[in-house]
Order: structure tokens, then C-alpha cells, then sequence
């Protein structure tokens, strides 16, 4: 027997013998997609976020993939860190990373920018100020670590796509 | 299948013949986008990689990505839990048969070369006396333990386990995983083993008093050791003899850190057989160390087999902050490569691993003195540093020296005697870590001279700038100071910063909503680079006038790729679109030699061929070889195609300007020239098309002239060419060697001055402190690109909040030598613990990076580690203004303050 997963726009029948597998060695070692990063692999640091839309949800969430095992994501629309872009157009907030220098050596980078993906997805339907926008920023990627950068310019970024996001709707 | 890449080639020589070295670039790397201002960074060149996911990380690739046959087998080492006990060995009686290891690896299973490889001498200010091997048996500690003897050190690596399947590796790991006492057995007390002192110790000297100048660097090593007693003695006269002196003892005590990055070590190794290859996929910040030490391994009539040759694929680090500076893991993956059956290996690191055994800051105790006159001159300077270097040696006396260098701060002190050691323990290993020694040493000084100026009631920025050091002044080792240091300038542009200038008001504002406020300040004079640095670098342009740079260097992060990248840009009229990193193998592309017993009389001579990349080594040392090499490529290439083209009898280099890609004529007439045309019509005439340029740095550049269609002098001690005609490179002689001026005793010649600001408040019931404001004013030399620089300065402040206020790490199994430490366990700054508002705003929690005003400095300097040395002593004197209590034992943890606040 198996279940669906969808990853990247690419669907996957996962056998149930791999039902308890986590999501993050799943990518690595079946699918080969290793843009997801293994940091402390106990849901601390969220550099192995991934954006998940569980089945039954029309909205996408922020999860851990080294903690979550593949049977909690049975119908699963995922998407990582490989399957942002669109062909060779970045996203807005990996260019946005990208311009503003915001990462350094880059291995927390693929974590960020998945939960700025969900958040600025989030946001175009969102009500809310741009006064809020620092208390949301962190609780977006407040809790993502990063041990090169200091902060400083992920946040700087983010806020400035966000309030893009925000000029930009109707 | 791997692509094709371009390999580099250089050669060791073994006992048991030639082995041949290559390095490889991270296979199928996208290239940057062609970035059109020439000189000018709009992103990171790796950048766009990154933020796609694309595999740049050793932990990225498997076996199947590097086009290896086999199947990938998995390395697990078993890790000591006591070094009182004999190991009798594992006991694996517990695991299913369907996943026990496939082999177990025992030390005295491995050859004598394998078990302890004589590791290639770690020259620091010594560069005069070294040797190539210098690791006496006393610590000659085994990779593996063997049975029958104890471990010399916590986690040092009793046995290892290689699985032949994923599955069975897992499930092995879980089952053993915070076990370890269930799966090891362990014999009979063993013998005490005698106290370790790493060598060599570290003792300073100094006494320039009464018209006698005596220290480290003006002597001969003979009458220096013969003398120095004698001096220690006047200086203990000098105090006893003048009663007015303040005289302030301190001490202070710091925790071992952990580099923390984020990227757990991670490698593959694969022997092919077929030609006694060693293939291996790692991260590593010191590639030529790590191969000379692995081909040590395999240099004996007993090892497991005879290498012919070495192929390192060189990836990004993620992260590296001098933590994997001649780690051990490098070691512990090639040690995996014979006993596979021929398959590759991965070993990987998780969390928990890289707590246990990675490379650690030193704990550190200290002790000293400071004797200060009333008319605020500081006269001496005693200190003693005694740093727990762990279990094996690695870096640890130098870093050990280094502290002991920058233990007089910047200022210019006349008697010192200063000794640092550090010792071996069954801790965790330290090693380079950023600041080597520095932020032991700048939270020593800057916070006793904090005390002194608080007990007087002396204005702390005017006690500062009464004694601080200049250009022409000497060290604490005596050495020279040939540099411009601004230290003036930088202390009065923190003084009229607001976070100092109206501290009080700040202050009371904080009060009126109940919260305490406190303002400190400090200093630091961190030198970058090391004794005697070589740099190699290549750049190379092709028939579309595109750029692509190699460079011995190492990215963990800070940028280098970038900048090196970028600063081709004003000498070539264009960005390199691509380059290579961790390219060791380029020396041996050189013609170079290192020989010992050799000179600069020998026009194929250098003094050191290339050392572990550190980030503080941009600024200056990387920049000016890979600019050397573009600038031997220009005379070579675009300047007499411009002097054709515009017929011209004679033509210069500084007659010429790039403008947004065009060649122009300064004096004018003269038509501008597309780099891309002059690119095309070089290739067009068979012309060069790469240069490839060595230099060597000892307080300056050893520079030659080289043929270049006429006599030019170059800074660089090396240089050779290939044509558009391909092959190899060929060497163009140097000639008139004008050797470094430096003094090899001095130990250090350059400088990246720092000064620090920190605003922060305390909660007197909780001890929870928060950093408000932070201000650095950082004398960074010439800015390659900004946005690195500044990105190194927020770095640097995160990190230091870390190990001044969060980071804990007990010694022994208290701490992550029991296995069972990660990111729950050992809090590293958040986001939350640092002001995010770039710049200064009322009312905001601020940081900002002050960089002096551009004084046409040529160079840049090397700042990543001089943004942090002396954050921890300003929190300290800022907790001392808030509270009137001083903190000086590491981390000042919120318990550490309730209790300080309680006596």
C-alpha cells in the first residue's frame, strides 16, 4: 500500500513501509533533492522548513522536515527550497535575499526563505498594517537560526518585500 | 555522470614515492550572472546557488552525484565515555544481527601511520624556526583508541563501525544513540597519565623604560631567553620601587564555545583501486593541510595501501568561524576509505556528533595585573593566560600566542610580562576559532582597564586615548607597528556617537520606565593574517573577454568568493563571472618551491607556499594576489592591444581608465575600446590568456620584476602564464627579489582597529540582560564590498552576545562530550537577542557600523574577526554601569548576575 505526496508539483505514491520516515531524509535520499538542509534535527533551528499544504487545507503552512514523518503528510502539496523559482525567475524574496546580501554561507538561507514564502503568501490575503508588520515578521523567522549573519538583512529583506506586498494589493 | 571539470594538479612527495594532488570545484556550480559594473557587487557570486538549493555543500552530494561505482557504505565511530578506564573494546551483542555494523574498526586493527599521522608542523610566529614535522610522542594521541589502553581525551573515537546499507546504519545509530555505556566495555583503572603543556608556551617580555629596550622581537632567540628573566625581575623592581602606582589585579575565567555553524561536518571518500586514488568530497577551511595529513596516513611500508594519488572536491563550508581549520574530521573520513570493499563511504556528522567532538573556542582561565601611573599612563602589564586546549594539540599554542600578542590591547604599554600556555585535558579539542586567542585576551584588558578608570573616576574614552599605541610604536613582543591605526580618530568618532555622547539622558529615560541602563566601552587592535602568509591566485579571460578567477581561499561565508570576484573588476574592466575556491593545488602550478634551507636568493623560492584560509584573510592578503595576477594579464593582454589599436608609440597602464566597460585614453583622443573587442583581437593575435601570480606577506609583500613585453616589478614572488593556445602554465622568472621587510619575531604586521559601543539593560530580578544599542567603529582599511563588510560586523555582534551572555558548555560528560548536546541544550543568539534597526533611532534598539572616512588607504583590512574581539568586555563595563557590579567570568548568565547582584 501507499500514500500521495506531491513535492514540487511531482507526485509521489509512498510505499508504507516509509510511512515513518521523516520528511527531510525522504527528500534527501529518495528524491534527491538536498536543498533542504539537516541542522540540529530536533525541530530547533528550522533550516529543513519546507512550505506544506495538507491535504483538506487551502492554505499552505510552515513545517519542519526533520521531524515530520512522511505519514502525517498523506495528499500533501510540498514545496522546497528547488521548487520556488520559475525556471530562472527567483521569487521575490530570494532576490529580495539575493540583493540585499542577506545570508552568508547560505546554509540556513533555503529555511528562511520557505517561511518568507509562506508569510508573503499569507500576506496578500492578510488584513493587516503596515505598523505590524515587525511582530509578524518575527513570528515568520524569529525563531530560524542562523549563526553567520546576525539577522540584520534577512530581516530587512523580508520587511521590504513585505511592504511591497502590501502597496501592491488592491 | 560528473561533468567534466577543470582539474589542477600539484605533488607531494611521500616516503614511498610521488603522490599526485587535485583539486576539484564543486561539480556543476552555476555560474553568476554577468554582472555589468566592473568593481561592484550587486550580489553574492555563490548567491544565487544558494537561495535555489542547488548542491554546493559537502553534505549535498552522495556517491551516485560524483559519478562513483559502488555503494555508498556509512562511517559511525564510537566515541570515548571515559578516559579512566581501559576500552576493552564494543560490545554489540545488543544490536540485530540484520544491523550490525559490516566491520569494526579497532585502533591496533590499524596501521601505525593510519593510527597517529605524523601531522604537518602548524607554523606561527616561528616561521624562522620551523620544521616539517613537530609533534613529540607526549601527544601523539591516536585517531582510535587501542584496546587495551585508555582514551587520552573524551570522544576521542574508540572504534569504527561501517555499515554497508542506509537502512542498517540508521537503525544502528538509533539504537546506540545516548547508549554509549551499553555498546562499550571498559576494563581496568588506568595509570594517571602526567600533565601535557602543548608546546611551544608563550612568553612576552617587554622592558622599554630608563633607555633599555628589551622584548621578544628585538633579540636573538638565545639572548632573549637568557635575558628575559633578568627583565621580569626589574619590572617586579620597578613596582616595588614606585608606591604610587595604581596597581589592579584581575582575573577572569571563559567557557569553551562551539563554533555553532550550521552545516554539521559532512564528507565522502572513495578509494579507486583501479589507481590507488583516494577520491574525497569535504568542506574544509584548510585543504592543504588536510591532503599533506592524509597522504601522511598512507605514508608508511605498513599502510593499508600505496597511494598514487589525491582528488579533493573542495566545497563551500556552511560556516566555519576557524572551526574546521585542520579539523580532525578530514582525518577521521579518510581513515573510512580502505575498509569498504571498494565502496565509497559517507561520513556524516549529525548535531549531536558535532557537538561532541568538532573543534571548540577554548575555556580559558586568567590572571594579571595592570600598574597604572596617576597621571593615567599605563606602565605594566602582567598576565598569564592557561588555556584548556583538550585533547589534541591542533592549533592551541598559537592561539595560546596570539592572546598573549594582543594582551596589551592598542595600547602602547612599556613593561609587560606576559605568559600563555595551553594544556592538554580529556575535554573537547579547541582550535582556531574566530579571534585566536583575541577575545580572551581584549576581555582581560579592556575590562581591568575599565576597573581602573571606574575606581578613579577617569573619563574611560580619555584613559584610552592617553595610552593608546601609533605607527612606530612597538607591541608586546616588541614588534614594529608600520601601519596606520587611527586609534585617536576611531576612540573620539565613538566618543560624539550618541549611544556615548548621551548615555546619561538614555539612561534616565530607561530609568523612568523602571528598566537599568548601562553604556560600556572597549577597545581592540586585532591583527589579521599570521606570521609569514602565502596566497596563490589565478585569473584567467577568454576570447569573449569574460573573467573566471582560482583562488587558494575558502568561502565559509564571508564572502570571499565575492570580493575576490569583484576586485578583478577595476583592473580587467569586468567582474570574473566564475571562480574556483580551496584551490590549493594552484601552488604547485607555480614552480615555487619551499624547500628547506632556502632563500630569496633562489628565484624559485618562497618562505611558504599557502596556509588555512581564515576570513581575515581577504581584506588584504587574497585581494592583492588575485589583483597582482589581473594586473600582470592587463600589461599582458588588453594594454598592447589598446596601444595597437590606437597607435600608439608607448602606452602605460596608468594612462588607461575603465569606464563602464570601455578602455579609455586619460589624456584623451583617443577612441574608447570595448574590453570584450580587446579580449577578441588578443585572442586573435595568440596572447595570453591567464596569468597565475604567488605572493608571500611578512610585513610586506616579497616582490620581483618580471618580463612582461618590459621589466615590470610586481608584489608577488611568483608568476607564470598560459596562452590562448592552451597548455600549462609557464613560469616567467623572477628576477631583482626584493624579500618582505618584515621581522619574523614581530609575529604579527597588520591590524584591523575596533572600537565597541554597547547600550544594554538588565533586569535586576532576573539577570536577564538585552543589548539596546551596539555601535563599532571599525577601521576596515579600503571597502571591496560593503555589504560583506557590514554583514561580517552583524555577524560578529550576534556571535559575541552569544559567548558573553548565552553560550555554556561545561567541561567533561557534564557537557556535549556526553553525546547528548544540541540547539535545546546550548542556546545560540536568536533574533530576537540582537537590535535589528540599522543606524540610530530613539527609542529603537539600534546597531550600527561606523567605518572610518576613506583616507586612500590601498589595501583593505581583515575585519571578520575584529568585528567581535572586544564586544564581551564592552557588555562587561556596560553591566558595570548599570548595576556597579563586574562580571568576568563567562558566559554573565542570568544566574551568574542575580547572583553577583545578591553579595
Amino acid at each position: 500500500m501507499s500514500f500521495p505526496i506531491t513535492i514540487n508539483g511531482t507526485l509521489h505514491q509512498v510505499d508504507d513501509s516509509l510511512s515513518g520516515t521523516k520528511l527531510l531524509d525522504y527528500l534527501h535520499e529518495v528524491t534527491n533533492l538536498t536543498g533542504t538542509k539537516l541542522c540540529c534535527g530536533i525541530g530547533i533551528c528550522r533550516a529543513c522548513t519546507v512550505s506544506v499544504r495538507k491535504a483538506g487545507n487551502d492554505y499552505a503552512e510552515p513545517m519542519i522536515a526533520c521531524s515530520t514523518p512522511l505519514n502525517l503528510l498523506s495528499g500533501a502539496v510540498i514545496t522546497t527550497i528547488e521548487g520556488v523559482a520559475e525556471g530562472d525567475r527567483l521569487s521575490a524574496i530570494q532576490q529580495a535575499f539575493l540583493d540585499n546580501f542577506a545570508f552568508q554561507c547560505g546554509y540556513c538561507a533555503p529555511g528562511f526563505i520557505m517561511a518568507s514564502e509562506v508569510f508573503l503568501s499569507w500576506l496578500q490575503t492578510a488584513q493587516v498594517s503596515e505598523a505590524e508588520l515587525d511582530g509578524l515578521i518575527e513570528n515568520a523567522i524569529g525563531d530560524h537560526i542562523c549563526r553567520c549573519t546576525g539577522y540584520i538583512r534577512y530581516y530587512e529583506a523580508l520587511r521590504d518585500v513585505a511592504v511591497k506586498t502590501l502597496e501592491a494589493k488592491p | 555522470m560528473r561533468s567534466q571539470r577543470l582539474t589542477r594538479r600539484s605533488f607531494l612527495q611521500g616516503s614511498a614515492g610521488i603522490v599526485a594532488i587535485s583539486i576539484l570545484p564543486v561539480p556543476g556550480l552555476a555560474q553568476a550572472r554577468q554582472d555589468n559594473t566592473a568593481g561592484i557587487a550587486t550580489q553574492r557570486i555563490d548567491g544565487r546557488a544558494k537561495v535555489t538549493g542547488q548542491k554546493v555543500f559537502a553534505r549535498d552530494f552522495s556517491a551516485a552525484d560524483m559519478g562513483w561505482s559502488g555503494s555508498e557504505w556509512y562511517a559511525l565511530y564510537a566515541r570515548a565515555i571515559t578516559t579512566s578506564r581501559v576500552f576493552s573494546g564494543m560490545s554489540l551483542s545488543l544490536l540485530p544481527p540484520e544491523i550490525a555494523p559490516a566491520k569494526v574498526i579497532y585502533g591496533d586493527d590499524l596501521s601505525s601511520s593510519q593510527r597517529a599521522p605524523l601531522l604537518t608542523g602548524k607554523r606561527d610566529l616561528h616561521l624562522d624556526t620551523r620544521s616539517h614535522f613537530d609533534r613529540p610522542d607526549s601527544y601523539n594521541y591516536d585517531l582510535i583508541v587501542q584496546r587495551g589502553n585508555a582514551a587520552d581525551y573524551l570522544g576521542q573515537a574508540v572504534a569504527l563501525m561501517l555499515f554497508d546499507s542506509r537502512e542498517s546504519y540508521l537503525a544502528a545509530k538509533s539504537a546506540m544513540q545516548f547508549r554509549d555505556s551499553d555498546f562499550q566495555s571498559y576494563g581496568a583503572e588506568a595509570e594517571p597519565k602526567p600533565p601535557v603543556i602543548f608546546s611551544p608556551e608563550t612568553l612576552f617580555v617587554r622592558y622599554d623604560h630608563d633607555a633599555t629596550s628589551f622584548s621578544y622581537a628585538q633579540e636573538s632567540d638565545a639572548d632573549y631567553k637568557t635575558n628575559a628573566p633578568f627583565f621580569q625581575s626589574r619590572i617586579t623592581d620597578y613596582l616595588e620601587s614606585h608606591p604610587d602606582l595604581i596597581q589592579h589585579s584581575f582575573a577572569a575565567d571563559m567557557q569553551a564555545m562551539d563554533p555553532m555553524f550550521m552545516e554539521p561536518e559532512s564528507g565522502l571518500v572513495w578509494i579507486d583501486g583501479l589507481g590507488n586514488t583516494l577520491r574525497l568530497v569535504l568542506g574544509t577551511q584548510s585543504p592543504d593541510g588536510d591532503i599533506k595529513d592524509i597522504v601522511s596516513m598512507y605514508d608508511s611500508p605498513d599502510a593499508p595501501l600505496h597511494l598514487e594519488n589525491v582528488e579533493l572536491t573542495s566545497c563551500y563550508p556552511g560556516g566555519g568561524f576557524g572551526g574546521r581549520d585542520s579539523s580532525p574530521f578530514s582525518l577521521m573520513l579518510a581513515l573510512c576509505a580502505p575498509y569498504s570493499e571498494g565502496n565509497p563511504v559517507r561520513l556524516s556528522y549529525d548535531r549531536f556528533e558535532q557537538f561532541r567532538v568538532g573543534l571548540k573556542r577554548h575555556a580559558c582561565t586568567l590572571s594579571g595585573m595592570v600598574a597604572v601611573k596617576p597621571d593615567q599612563k599605563i606602565m605594566v602589564n602582567q598576565m598569564d593566560f592557561t588555556f584548556d586546549g583538550g585533547g589534541r594539540r591542533n592549533l592551541s599554542p598559537y592561539v595560546a600566542q596570539l592572546a598573549a600578542l594582543c594582551s596589551s590591547g592598542s595600547y602602547d604599554i612599556p613593561m609587560a610580562n606576559v605568559h600563555a600556555e595551553a594544556v592538554h585535558s580529556t575535554n573537547i579539542s579547541g582550535g582556531s576559532q574566530r579571534g585566536f586567542g583575541g577575545p580572551q585576551a581584549y576581555f582581560a584588558i579592556e575590562t581591568a582597564l575599565d576597573e581602573v578608570a571606574s575606581q578613579q573616576g577617569w573619563d574611560p574614552v580619555d584613559f584610552r586615548l592617553k595610552n593608546v599605541v601609533s605607527e612606530g610604536d612597538r607591541t608586546v613582543s616588541g614588534g614594529e607597528i608600520n601601519q596606520s591605526l587611527r586609534l585617536e580618530e576611531m576612540l573620539e568618532t565613538a566618543r560624539a556617537h550618541p549611544v556615548w555622547a548621551e548615555r546619561a539622558k538614555i539612561k534616565a529615560a530607561y530609568a523612568a520606565k523602571g528598566q537599568t541602563y548601562g553604556t560600556g566601552v572597549a577597545m581592540s587592535m586585532q591583527a589579521y593574517g599570521t606570521s609569514g602568509d602565502g596566497v596563490v591566485a589565478s585569473v584567467t579571460i577568454n576570447e569573449a573577454g569574460e573573467v573566471s578567477v582560482a583562488s587558494d581561499a575558502v568561502d565559509m561565508g564571508n564572502g570571499s568568493a565575492t570580493t575576490l570576484a569583484t576586485v578583478v573588476g577595476e583592473v580587467l574592466g569586468r567582474n570574473a563571472s566564475s571562480i574556483e575556491m580551496g584551490g590549493y593545488s594552484l601552488f604547485g602550478e607555480t614552480g615555487l618551491h619551499t624547500a628547506s634551507g632556502g632563500n630569496w636568493d633562489d628565484p624559485m623560492w618562497t618562505a611558504k607556499g599557502v596556509g588555512s584560509s581564515s576570513a581575515c584573510l581577504t581584506g588584504l592578503h587574497q585581494v592583492h594576489v588575485v589583483q597582482q595576477a589581473a594586473k600582470a594579464l592587463f600589461l599582458t593582454t588588453f594594454l598592447p592591444q589598446a596601444q595597437n589599436a590606437w597607435e600608439l608609440d608607448s602606452l602605460k597602464m596608468e594612462q588607461t581608465k575603465w569606464v563602464d566597460g570601455f578602455l579609455t585614453y586619460l589624456p584623451g583622443g583617443k577612441m574608447p575600446l570595448a574590453q570584450s573587442d580587446l579580449a577578441e583581437w588578443n585572442f586573435a593575435n595568440m596572447g595570453v590568456s591567464s596569468m597565475l601570480a604567488h605572493g608571500f606577506y611578512q610585513g610586506t609583500w616579497t616582490s620581483g620584476e618580471y618580463d612582461l613585453f618590459g621589466k615590470t616589478r610586481l608584489e608577488i614572488d611568483g608568476l607564470a602564464f598560459t596562452s590562448s593556445l592552451g597548455g600549462g602554465y609557464t613560469v616567467i622568472p623572477r628576477e631583482n627579489t626584493i624579500p618582505p621587510q618584515g621581522n619574523p619575531r614581530d609575529g604579527r604586521y597588520v591590524w584591523a582597529p575596533a572600537v565597541n559601543l554597547i547600550g544594554l539593560v538588565v533586569d535586576k530580578t532576573t539577570g536577564l540582560v538585552q543589548v539596546e544599542n551596539a555601535v563599532t567603529v571599525l577601521n576596515a582599511g579600503k571597502i571591496h564590498v560593503e555589504p560583506l563588510v557590514s554583514g561580517q560586523a552583524q555577524g560578529g555582534l550576534a556571535m559575541a552576545i552569544g559567548y558573553t551572555l548565552f553560550e555554556d558548555m561545561p567541561p567533561g560528560m557534564s557537557g556535549p562530550a556526553n553525546g547528548e548536546w544540541n540547539l535545546n541544550t546550548y542556546h545560540v543568539p536568536r533574533y530576537g537577542d540582537v537590535p535589528l534597526n540599522n543606524g540610530y533611532a530613539e527609542g529603537k534598539r539600534n546597531q550600527e557600523l561606523v567605518l572610518l572616512p576613506d583616507n586612500g588607504e590601498a589595501s583593505g583590512r581583515g575585519i571578520a574577526e575584529a568585528v567581535m574581539v572586544s564586544i564581551a568586555p564592552a557588555i562587561s563595563n556596560a553591566l558595570k554601569d548599570a548595576c556597579g557590579q563586574r562580571f568576568t567570568s563567562l558566559p554573565i548568565t542570568a544566574e551568574k548576575i542575580r547572583e553577583g547582584l545578591a553579595q
